[in-house]
C-alpha cells in the first residue's frame, strides 16, 4: 500500500478551485491537508500499488481546477515488503 | 499509532512542507528567538549549501536545541530552507565517530590520538612528496589555510586539492579567462533588481532555495520578473519559469553562440560598452587559458555558422526561443541576471561555456549595474572562501596567488617566514590525477602513497570510483586517512579514521557565493575525542617538528604554526587541552588576511566579522575607521578599486588594459554520447533534502524520511516503452558499472525522453561508480552531467543470468 505525498497547485479561479477541492475530497484514497494561500494543497495518497498511485497522480493532473501536481515523496517501503 | 498512520503522518508533513515552500518560497520565517528560557543564542552560517544563510543557534545544557532563521542576516532575512531548519540535528546522529580507528585486517580498532599522530607522521617521513591532502569546500577558511600552509609551506609540495575541483573549478577558469581574477562581480542583491533571471542548467528552487524564494517573493509582491530556465531536464525551478527551454546535453555552447550571433547580426550588441571595456578572444593552439586575440570582425565570422536554425538543429531549442533570448539581451531597458552552478561547471567544456555566458553579458552591456550580472553559484558553504580565496588547489597559493609565478611563491615564503625556495615550483596533481595516482601501483607511476581526506567523502563523490578509488584498496603500500564526523563510504575503506568536530562544535569562518565572509564561535563540545580538523593538521605538523622535520620549522627554527598568548609565550595549541586557550582561528585568519590584497580580495580584521552577518570582499577601511564591503565589483559606483570617474574598470584584465575578454568557443560533441548499446543520457545531481553525499542529512530523521533513497528519474514515454512502472527496480548501466534503482516517473524532476537522472546522496546506491572521469582540459573538473547509459528491467536481467 504505497503512500505518496503530493502538492496540488490549484487554479486562480475560485469556482474551478472549489470544483477540484470537492473532487479530491470525494476520493477515499486521498487525505487532504490544509490549503496554503488557498492555492497550494498538500495531499497524501494511499493506493494498492505504485502503478495505481501513478495513475491517480496522472488523473489529478487532468482534473479541472488543478494546474500542477508536484510529487514530493513516494514511500516505497510498503511495496517492498 | 500504527506504522501506517505514522507513514501517513510523515507523508502529510512532507507534503505540507513542500506546499509551504511553494506558497511562500520556503517555510515560514521563524520568530525572533525568545530568550529567558535558558537557551543561549548565537549566530552561525548554515552548515550546508553555498547560499550562506545565517541561523540563530539556541543552546541549552551544552546541546543545540533550537534553530531559527536569522532576521538580521541580509542573505536570508530570517528564512531558511528545509535543510537549514534541521541543521542543528546534523550534530546528533547516533553513530558519530568519537575515537581514532586503525584498520587491522578486516576491522577498524580504536587507538589513541597519540598513536594516530605518530602513524601519520611516519607516513609523511616515508616520502613527503607522495603524501597528499584532499580537502573540501566545506573546510572552514582557517582549516583550509592550515592545510595550505602544512602542505605548501611545510611539506614543500603542492599535493593538495579540494573537492571544489568537482563543483566550481570551471567557474574559476571562466572568471580568470574573462576578467583575469576569480569570483563574481555581482551579488545576491542582483536578484532583487533584475527584470530577467536566466538560470543556465541551474535548479535554485532546490539547490539554492532561499535565493530562489527572494525572486519568487518579488513576484508575489506584484513585481514582474521574467524567469527563464535553460536546462536538460524539467526541475522544480522550471515550474516557476515563464520560459522553460530544453536542450540536448552538451549543446549549451551552441545556444550561447547562437545568441551572440543574433546580437552581432542584428546590431543589438552594446557597441559603446565593448569599445570602452572589452576585447575578443578565441581558442589558441595549443590551448591555453589566455587563448588568442581576435578582432570583432573575426569574432563575427566565427559566429556566422550559429544561425538560429542551425542552433535549433544542434541543441533542440527552437529558433523562436533563441530569438526571444537574443531579443532580451539586445534590450537596454531590462536588467538581466544569469545564474549557474554545476550544470555549466561539471562539463568537459565547462570553461568554454562559462566564458560564453560572461561574453553574452559583456557583448550586450548587461554588466555592472544592480540586476545586470553573470553570477556563478557555489554548491558548498566555503567553496569560494576556503578553496578559491585560500587557494587549496594543486596549482594555487593563498590570496589568488599561483604556484607558477616565482614572485607569488616568494611572497608566501615571506608571509610564512620560510627559507627561500621552500615553496616548490612544481604544481601538484588535480583531484582526478591525484586519485588516479593513488590507485596506481607505485612501480607503475602511482607516486601518491598516502592521502589524508578531510571534510569530504570521495569514495561516494568522485567520478568513476571503480577506477579512481577502489584499486587503491587492494594495493598494500597505499594508505588512506580520513577525518570525518560520521561513518561514510570513505571512512569504511580507510586505513585510519579520525573523528572530527563539526560546525558549531568548533570556531569557524566560511565564504559564500557572493564573496561574503562569515564567522561563528564554538558553542558546544564535540562528542568523545572528536577534534577540530585544523587541530589535527597542526598536531601532525608539531609531531613532525618534534621529529626534526625541517619543513615544519620557519627560517628562524620556530614551529610553523606557532601562536603566542597575551604573555608573548607560545601556546601549546598542538595539545588539544590548550587548543582553545587562544582563538586559533583568529590567529590563522589574521595571517591569511595579509595574503588577500594582491587580487583586491581584501578582508577586514577578524573582529569585524564577529559583529557582522558576513561582509563581501573587498572590504576596505574608510577614513572614519569603519570597514566597507563591496557589492558590485568593477563598477565605479561601488567598487573602491575602480579609478574615480570610470563607470567600469576591469582592473585585473589579462591584457593589462582594463578590458574583459569576450570569448568565442565552438560547440563540440561530448566525449561520450548515447549509442545503440547505451542509448540513454545519464545525468546526476542533488535533491533539496540532502546535503551532497548525505553523510549529515541522512542522520536527520525528518530529511531521511522525506527523501529516503536514491532513484532513477525517467520520462514516462521511455518507461512505457520499456514496460516499467513507478517504483519498479531497474538496472542502470554504463561502460563503468551498473546499479539497481527504483524508477520514479513524473516526480519532482522530469528528464526528457532518452535521458535519466539519479541523485548522488544515497551511500547505499553509489551512482558515481557509473559516471565519467573525463574532465575539462583547463579546470580539470569532471563531467558528472552526461554519459551514456542503458536501463533494463530487473526481472529480465535475472532471466538472462538464470
Ligand atoms: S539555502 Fe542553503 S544555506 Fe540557506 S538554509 Fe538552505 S541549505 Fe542552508
Amino acid at each position: 500500500m504505497p503512500i505518496s505525498s503530493l502538492v496540488l497547485t490549484l487554479d486562480a479561479s475560485p469556482q474551478l478551485r472549489a470544483l477540484a477541492l470537492s473532487e479530491v475530497a470525494r476520493d477515499p484514497r486521498i487525505t487532504v491537508g490544509p490549503p496554503l494561500e488557498e492555492r497550494w494543497l498538500p495531499v497524501v495518497t494511499e493506493t494498492a500499488s505504485l502503478s495505481e498511485g501513478e495513475s491517480l497522480a496522472a488523473s489529478l493532473r487532468e482534473l479541472p481546477g488543478v494546474s500542477f501536481v508536484d510529487v514530493v515523496r513516494v514511500d516505497f517501503s510498503e511495496e517492498e515488503r | 499509532m500504527d506504522r501506517r498512520d505514522f507513514l501517513k503522518g510523515t507523508a502529510m508533513t512532507a507534503a505540507t512542507l513542500a506546499a509551504s515552500r511553494l506558497a511562500y518560497g520556503q517555510e515560514r520565517a521563524a520568530a525572533e528567538p525568545a530568550s529567558g528560557d535558558g537557551v543561549q543564542w548565537n549566530k552561525a552560517p548554515c552548515r550546508f549549501c553555498g547560499t550562506g544563510c545565517h541561523v540563530q543557534v539556541g543552546v541549552r545544557g551544552g546541546k543545540v536545541v533550537v534553530i531559527a532563521g536569522d532576521q538580521k542576516a541580509p542573505v536570508n532575512k530570517g528564512l531558511l530552507c528545509v535543510k537549514g531548519y534541521h541543521v542543528g540535528l546534523a550534530l546528533y546522529g547516533g553513530d558519530r565517530l568519537t575515537t581514532p580507528l586503525l584498520r587491522k585486517g578486516d576491522n577498524q580498532v580504536p587507538i589513541s590520538w597519540d598513536e594516530a599522530l605518530d602513524i601519520i607522521a611516519r607516513r609523511v617521513l616515508k616520502d613527503p612528496k607522495g603524501f597528499g591532502v584532499y580537502g573540501s569546500g566545506q573546510w572552514t577558511i582557517p582549516e583550509g589555510y592550515t592545510a595550505s600552509k602544512f602542505v605548501k609551506g611545510g611539506l614543500g609540495t603542492h599535493q593538495l586539492d579540494a573537492n571544489a575541483r568537482l563543483c566550481m573549478a570551471s567557474a574559476v577558469t571562466g572568471f580568470l579567462a574573462t576578467y583575469g581574477v576569480d569570483e563574481p562581480a555581482g551579488c545576491y542583491d542582483d536578484l532583487d533588481a533584475c527584470d530577467v533571471l536566466i538560470m543556465w542548467g541551474n535548479n535554485p528552487a532546490e539547490m539554492h532555495p532561499v535565493l530562489f524564494s527572494r525572486v519568487i517573493d518579488r513576484r508575489s509582491r506584484g513585481e514582474k520578473v521574467t524567469l527563464i530556465d535553460i536546462g536538460t531536464r524539467k526541475t522544480r525551478t522550471s515550474g516557476f519559469c515563464d520560459h522553460s527551454l530544453r536542450f540536448k546535453p552538451n549543446t549549451d555552447l551552441a545556444i550561447a553562440c547562437g545568441i551572440a550571433h543574433l546580437l552581432v547580426e542584428n546590431g543589438t550588441y552594446d557597441k559603446a560598452f565593448i569599445e570602452a571595456n572589452c576585447a575578443f578572444r578565441a581558442p589558441s593552439t595549443p590551448p591555453t587559458l589566455e587563448g588568442k586575440a581576435i578582432t570583432f570582425e573575426e569574432y563575427r565570422e566565427l559566429l556566422k555558422p550559429y544561425t538560429p536554425e542551425k542552433v535549433e538543429e544542434i541543441s533542440g531549442v527552437s529558433a523562436k526561443d533563441l530569438r526571444m533570448l537574443a531579443g532580451l539581451f539586445g534590450r537596454r531597458d531590462v536588467r538581466i541576471t544569469s545564474l549557474w552552478c554545476m550544470g555549466m561547471n561539471q562539463h568537459t567544456r565547462g570553461t568554454a561555456i562559462n566564458n560564453l555566458v560572461h561574453g553574452l553579458h559583456l557583448l550586450s552591456g548587461h554588466f555592472g549595474k544592480p540586476g545586470d550580472a553573470p553570477t556563478s553559484l557555489t554548491g558548498q558553504p566555503s567553496a569560494c572562501g576556503t578553496v578559491r580565496e585560500v587557494g587549496t588547489l594543486a596549482h594555487a597559493l593563498p590570496g589568488g596567488r599561483v604556484v607558477a609565478k616565482a614572485e607569488h611563491r616568494a611572497q608566501m615564503e615571506e608571509i610564512w617566514n620560510l627559507p627561500k625556495g621552500r615553496v616548490s615550483d612544481k604544481i601538484g596533481y588535480h583531484t582526478v590525477e591525484m586519485w588516479k595516482r593513488f590507485s596506481t601501483p607505485t612501480e607503475q607511476g602511482g607516486d601518491i602513497h598516502t592521502l589524508w581526506v578531510q571534510v569530504t567523502n570521495p569514495a561516494q563523490t568522485l567520478p568513476n570510483t571503480h577506477k579512481l578509488v577502489d584499486p587503491s584498496r587492494k594495493l598494500a603500500d597505499k594508505f588512506l586517512i580520513v577525518s570525518d564526523v560520521y561513518p561514510s563510504a570513505t571512512t569504511r575503506i580507510a586505513d585510519l579514521v579520525l573523528p572530527s568536530a563539526m560546525w558549531v562544535e568548533k570556531n569557524g569562518m566560511v565564504g559564500n557565493s557572493e564573496r561574503r565572509t562569515q564567522q561563528w564561535f564554538k558553542m558546544v563540545n564535540p562528542p568523545g575525542q572528536a577534534r577540530d580538523d585544523a587541530w589535527q593538521l597542526i598536531a601532525v605538523a608539531h609531531r613532525l617538528f618534534e621529529l626534526g622535520f625541517e619543513g615544519m620549522k620557519d627560517k628562524d627554527g620556530r614551529f610553523l604554526f606557532e601562536v603566542k598568548g597575551r604573555d608573548g609565550k607560545p601556546v601549546p595549541i598542538w595539545d588539544f587541552a590548550h587548543y582553545y586557550d587562544v582563538n586559533v582561528d583568529e590567529h590563522l585568519f589574521e595571517e591569511y588576511r595579509k595574503t588577500t590584497r594582491i587580487k583586491h580580495k581584501d578582508l577586514a580584521p577578524y573582529q569585524e566579522y564577529v559583529k557582522a552577518r558576513g561582509l563581501r570582499w573587498p572590504v576596505v577601511q574608510q577614513p572614519d575607521g569603519s570597514w566597507r564591503e563591496t557589492r558590485f565589483r568593477f563598477a565605479g559606483f561601488d567598487d573602491p578599486y575602480v579609478k574615480k570617474g570610470r563607470d567600469i574598470q576591469f582592473y585585473h584584465s589579462t591584457t593589462h588594459d582594463d578590458r574583459a575578454q569576450i570569448w568565442f568557443s565552438p560547440y563540440e560533441p561530448p566525449p561520450e554520447s548515447p549509442d545503440t548499446e547505451f542509448p540513454f543520457w545519464l545525468c546526476t545531481g542533488r535533491v533539496i533534502e540532502h546535503w551532497h553525499s548525505g553523510t549529515m542529512t541522512t542522520r536527520i530523521p525528518q530529511l531521511r524520511r522525506a527523501m529516503p533513497q536514491a532513484y532513477v528519474e525517467m520520462n514516462s514515454a521511455d518507461a512505457r516503452r520499456l514496460g516499467v512502472s513507478n517504483g519498479e527496480q531497474v538496472t542502470v548501466e554504463t561502460r563503468r558499472g551498473k546499479l539497481d534503482l527504483p524508477v520514479w516517473i513524473g516526480g519532482r524532476g522530469e528528464p526528457v525522453e532518452g535521458s535519466l537522472f539519479v541523485p548522488f546522496f544515497d551511500e547505499r546506491l553509489l551512482i558515481n561508480g557509473l559516471t565519467l572521469d573525463e574532465h575539462d582540459p583547463f579546470s580539470k573538473q569532471p563531467d558528472y552531467k552526461k554519459c551514456a547509459a542503458r536501463v533494463r528491467r530487473r526481472e529480465r536481467v535475472a532471466e538472462k543470468q538464470g
